[in-house]
């Protein structure tokens, strides 16, 4: 046995494997999964499709929506989650619908506060804070992706608009080509506070006339 | 139908046995610690993930935590499975290859080399995954990866890619010098 038969190929492997990149290893994939909240919005939703209003009941009044919504009661237009109640009680689908939209809206304009307040911060690293952003704008689109339809197809304005700043935030947070610099974090709050003032508005609009809306929470 | 020149199967030595042996044992006891402790190394990893906020990139708002803490925790989860599934296959790969190393390879040094980086690095990888899962509550995902890469992965997988390569010619080449005998 030759040793140039053993050496040539373990050379040629030792090149191929030190010349593979380091993610060459299997480390598994990760996919979002919808989180109790989002998981409920569906449950409720589909079971509204479906016309079956006292299973969507039962599920808004036993899940987390409902808690969550009680939650942020003093960010929320008044008597949101009782009005979402008694349109379910009622079989009004397009109520709920709507009663939704506004819920999910005010979470998303909520998570965009607070990402203008954080990236506000001064001393923070540039790098540390577009990924700060990217992760609210994933946290974002979220709840706005659940909602975007019926915002939509009430108000295609604000639809747009909130797809144009997203588009725009978005494209301050993709990683730089070639090891580029990463953008200034600055550009990033602009689009922020868009998405809050459109989100705002349309929470506004589409709050019924009867009620009053509380002051809401800055954060 | 048997071939009357066939070598009859060798034995690889004992200590190659005993390691890939372990290397299975550890594949079980490890899967079986996964399922009876889940709870437990979960609350471990989520303990350590919320200590160190900073490396994992943590912004204290909840709907934006949640994600972050759940990836950390499936990827965690996946190292696990991970050790287990290459501990197993690892083990038994050492068997056969050093086995088919032990029968084919004539040259004492160039068996010897290459049953040893079979053994090493088949055994020395999977230790990878465990490396991996164990540094994401400290380390984040990426540092953690990478650390697990340079230790363990690239030089275990390393040995035994070269291992494979090395037996798959002297494969070739005893079928290459029967034929011309």
């Amino acid at each position: 046995m030759s040793s140039r038969t053993i050496v040539a190929p373990a050379l040629l492997a030792a090149l191929v494997t030190l010349s593979a990149p380091a993610q060459a290893h299997h480390v598994g994939s990760y996919v979002p999964r919808d989180n109790a909240v989002t998981t409920n919005f569906k449950q409720v939703k589909f079971s509204v499709q479906a016309q079956k209003f006292d299973v969507a009941l039962k599920l808004f009044d036993e899940g987390p929506l409902r808690t969550e919504m009680r939650a942020h009661a003093a960010a929320l237009p008044a008597d949101l989650e009782e009005g979402t109640r008694a349109a379910l009680a009622a079989g009004d689908g397009r109520e709920v619908e709507r009663r939704l939209m506004v819920f999910f809206a005010a979470l998303s304009r909520d998570l965009a506060l607070e990402a203008d307040r954080q990236l506000a911060r001064p001393g923070a690293a540039a790098d540390a804070q577009i990924a700060t952003g990217r992760k609210f704008l994933e946290a974002i689109w979220r709840y706005y992706n659940l909602v975007d339809f019926a915002v939509a197809t009430r108000d295609n304005k604000a639809s747009v608009a909130v797809r144009l700043a997203f588009d725009e935030a978005d494209g301050y947070v993709k990683p730089g080509a070639g090891g580029a610099a990463p953008a200034n974090p600055e550009n990033l709050r602009k689009p922020l506070q868009r998405i809050a003032q459109v989100l705002s508005s349309l929470i506004e609009s589409s709050a019924p006339p009867s009620s009053s809306t509380p002051p809401r929470r800055n954060s | 139908m048997t071939d009357a020149g066939a070598p009859t199967w060798r034995l690889p030595p004992r200590w190659v046995l005993l390691v890939a042996v372990l290397s299975i044992v550890a594949a079980e006891v490890g899967g079986g610690a996964m399922a009876r402790f889940k709870v437990e190394l979960t609350r471990w990893a989520r303990d350590g993930m919320l200590a160190r906020p900073g490396v994992h990139g943590l912004v204290g708002v909840r709907d934006v935590d949640e994600r972050i803490l759940d990836e950390a925790l499936v990827k965690f989860d996946a190292g696990l499975r991970l050790f287990h599934m290459h501990a197993e296959g690892m083990g038994l790969v050492i068997i056969a290859t050093s086995m088919v190393a032990a029968t084919v390879i004539q040259r004492a040094v160039a068996r010897r080399a290459i049953i040893a980086l079979l053994t090493v690095g088949g055994a020395g990888y999977p230790v990878g995954y465990l490396a991996w899962s164990a540094l994401i509550p400290a380390y984040g995902l990426e540092r953690s990866k990478a650390i697990a890469e340079w230790l363990v992965w690239v030089p275990f997988g390393t040995a035994t890619i070269v291992a494979l390569w090395g037996l798959v010619g002297c494969v070739a080449w005893t079928m290459l010098a029967r034929r011309r005998a």
